[in-house]
């Protein structure tokens, strides 16, 4: 569980678990000759092809769209990249969890931070981009690194649950996919909330990864600062998403390594 | 004490059919699911002192490994505690978390981080690492063009690199040719003298008896006998031969057209004694034994000659008979019996096969020849190579 005891052993343990992050990290990009170049191919491809679509097709009519949806994308990746190299944490390492031991979140969490590495050549790019476009972030960007690190949060607790359960049903890793396609056009990425009646925004607000890319967007793109009510409902869900991953995995873990 | 085992039970629940996918967890709903259950660890406690050497033996099945695991933390006791003292290290495989695709340096930083060095040390270790392994030229090359001895004396140098205060080992040394051996025995050597506590689970009864000081018998999960090494392996190696002598004696009813002969006299069976008097099919090196030969002779016969010749594989090792032995076999009537007393048993180890004979007199009929019909086992207590012990000093 997460007790302070816990938090101190992974403390004792970040050697590790930054090791094997950055190992992942950097296999991913070994055996190609371009390197993370591709990783970065991906999301700009994208980019480009929704850009196309949605602001000349459907004339979405939003300030800096470009920006806005680089930044939606990103985010999003995000959390797609991070949940689903995590489902595969646990079944993916077996030997680490039959020949040895060590807190088995440290599998979990160390994937989720390859994630965040990816992510953050990500940002590099939407840093060359704002250049371009010359979007200067206003002082309210303060806010972005909280709302990032909530999102890691909720990634990581979902990730601590989708881990565990992958272990003893499979499909988790198929039915998760079709939950964050879905996702991908239910959350404001494309679009702007804007687009639905006032009557059912809230709705698809309740969802918190919304939430923060809608309040990301604000205060990098358009100064705005987020609403503190917001803010409490992101840090909320944060943590009983945080919790619950981790009741989920604690009760499953002590059985990992007969069921992989 | 550095490990404490109390009351350790451990149960697996093994289902018939194994649900994997949901579907199947919906499908499965509707039935009652059949397990199997298993307990591979009956109610195991001992307790281990700092800088003790334990080896832990017993058949396949016996649940050594499984102790090792739960010791290790890997597996959870279905009840009962484990306590142990200190920084424990298992070596339960070498190499775990190799990843194929980095190169040499970048393996020993993840195994190292994994074994539980911290940064630091392993920066001031690696060129000892290296160096150790031999792998001076391949520092940049990925590990999948290494060979497999390159890469086993890799995992092993950047193992041996941890500190532990209690070191788990199984079976590790069960790769690797003779000179790798050599290495890690040295190695455990060397743990030693620094007072590290072992836990050894092996099947080779002479590298538990080397370094051993207290050995640890399991039997179908339950611990037999824990005490001083070589009190426990001759009880491991005397008691094993019961089972082994049950289940013979249910093979060799069907005799093989391995015997002949007129059967004036019959030989009724085998018996191989031990240093203790008892009937047995595994023997140490060096011990006692008495081959017994149980015979019935229908009618009077006058100095028939006892024969008894011992093969290892094809290999024809030795021969003889009460004729060349010079004993006077004398008149033979009814049931009797006539041993063959070896006071040191010279074979070193391995499977031995055995031809009695009864002959008459001047060899031109045979009245019954058990062609290599019994056999026994010979276990070496040494670390001697070979099939045949010579016993010779070294001087200078």
């Amino acid at each position: 569980m997460l007790t302070a005891n816990h938090i101190r052993e992974l403390y004792r343990y970040r050697d590790l678990i930054l090791r094997l992050a950055w190992s992942d990290f950097k296999l991913r990009y070994k055996s190609s000759a371009l390197g993370f170049f591709w990783s970065l191919l991906e999301p700009l491809l994208m980019l480009v092809v929704l850009y196309v679509v949605f602001s000349n097709l459907m004339r979405i009519q939003v300030e800096y769209y470009q920006l806005f949806l680089l930044l939606g994308i990103v985010l999003w990746n995000f959390l797609d990249r991070g949940t689903s190299m995590s489902i595969y944490g646990i079944i993916g390492k077996p030997s680490l969890v039959q020949k040895v031991y060590f807190p088995r979140d440290i599998l979990v969490i160390s994937t989720c931070i390859t994630a965040l590495m990816m992510t953050a050549l990500e940002f590099v790019v939407l840093i060359v981009f704002m250049a371009v476009f010359r979007v200067m972030p206003e002082w309210t960007a303060v806010y972005f690194p909280i709302l990032f690190v909530f999102e890691f949060l909720i990634i990581l607790g979902l990730s601590m649950a989708l881990s565990a359960l992958n272990v003893y049903f499979r499909d988790v890793q198929f039915i998760w996919r079709l939950i964050v396609q879905v996702g991908f056009f239910a959350t404001p990425i494309l679009y702007p909330i804007t687009i639905f009646p006032e009557s059912v925004r809230w709705i698809v607000m309740l969802n918190p990864i919304a939430q923060i890319i809608t309040m990301m967007r604000d205060c990098t793109l358009y100064g705005i600062s987020p609403e503190p009510s917001n803010m409490a409902y992101v840090a909320i869900s944060t943590l009983v998403l945080l919790l619950f991953g981790y009741i989920v995995f604690d009760r499953l873990e002590p059985k990992f390594a007969e069921a992989i | 004490m550095a490990v404490k085992v109390e009351h350790l039970w451990k149960t697996f629940q093994i289902p018939h059919e194994r649900r994997t996918t949901l579907f199947e967890n919906l499908v499965g709903m509707m039935m009652p699911r059949q397990y199997e259950t298993f307990t591979v660890l009956k109610d195991i406690s001992f307790e281990v002192d700092e800088g003790e050497f334990v080896g832990i033996i017993g058949d396949n099945g016996s649940g050594k490994s499984t102790l090792l695991k739960i010791i290790a933390n890997i597996l959870r006791p279905t009840k009962g505690t484990v306590n142990v003292k200190g920084k424990m290290t298992p070596f339960l495989e070498l190499g775990v978390g190799f990843q194929p695709d980095l190169t040499v340096k970048e393996n020993i930083g993840v195994y190292a981080t994994v074994m539980g060095l911290s940064r630091r040390e392993i920066k001031e270790r690696r060129d000892e690492v290296i160096e150790f392994a031999g792998l001076e030229n391949f520092e940049d090359t990925k590990l999948k063009n290494l060979s497999s001895g390159m890469q086993v004396r890799l995992a092993f140098s950047t193992a041996i690199q941890t500190k532990p205060d209690v070191l788990l080992v199984d079976e590790v040394l069960a790769v690797g040719d003779m000179e790798f051996q050599q290495k890690c025995f040295d190695v455990f050597d060397r743990y030693r003298k620094e007072g590290v506590t072992i836990l050894f689970v092996s099947h080779d009864l002479g590298a538990v008896r080397k370094f051993c000081d207290k050995t640890l018998l399991l039997k179908n999960g339950g611990v037999v006998s824990y005490g001083k090494t070589n009190y426990v392996i001759d009880k491991y190696i005397y008691k094993q031969s019961e089972i082994i002598a049950e289940t013979s004696a249910i093979g060799t009813n069907e005799e093989r057209k391995t015997r002949w002969g007129n059967n004036k006299i019959d030989i009724l069976g085998v018996k191989f004694l031990d240093k203790k008097g008892m009937d047995n099919s595994n023997f140490i090196s060096m011990d006692s034994m008495t081959v017994r030969m149980l015979y019935d002779s229908h009618e009077k016969v006058h100095a028939p000659v006892f024969g008894i010749a011992f093969y290892w594989q094809d290999i024809y090792c030795y021969g003889t008979n009460t004729e060349f032995g010079k004993y006077d076999t004398g008149m033979v009537f009814g049931k009797g019996h006539v041993d063959f007393a070896i006071e040191r048993l010279p074979m070193l180890t391995g499977k031995f096969e055995v031809t009695v004979a009864i002959v008459d007199s001047i060899y031109r009929t045979t009245y019954d020849w058990h062609d290599r019909l019994h056999s026994f086992e010979v276990h070496n207590p040494t670390r001697d190579q070979g099939i045949f012990c010579i016993e010779g000093k070294w001087k200078a």
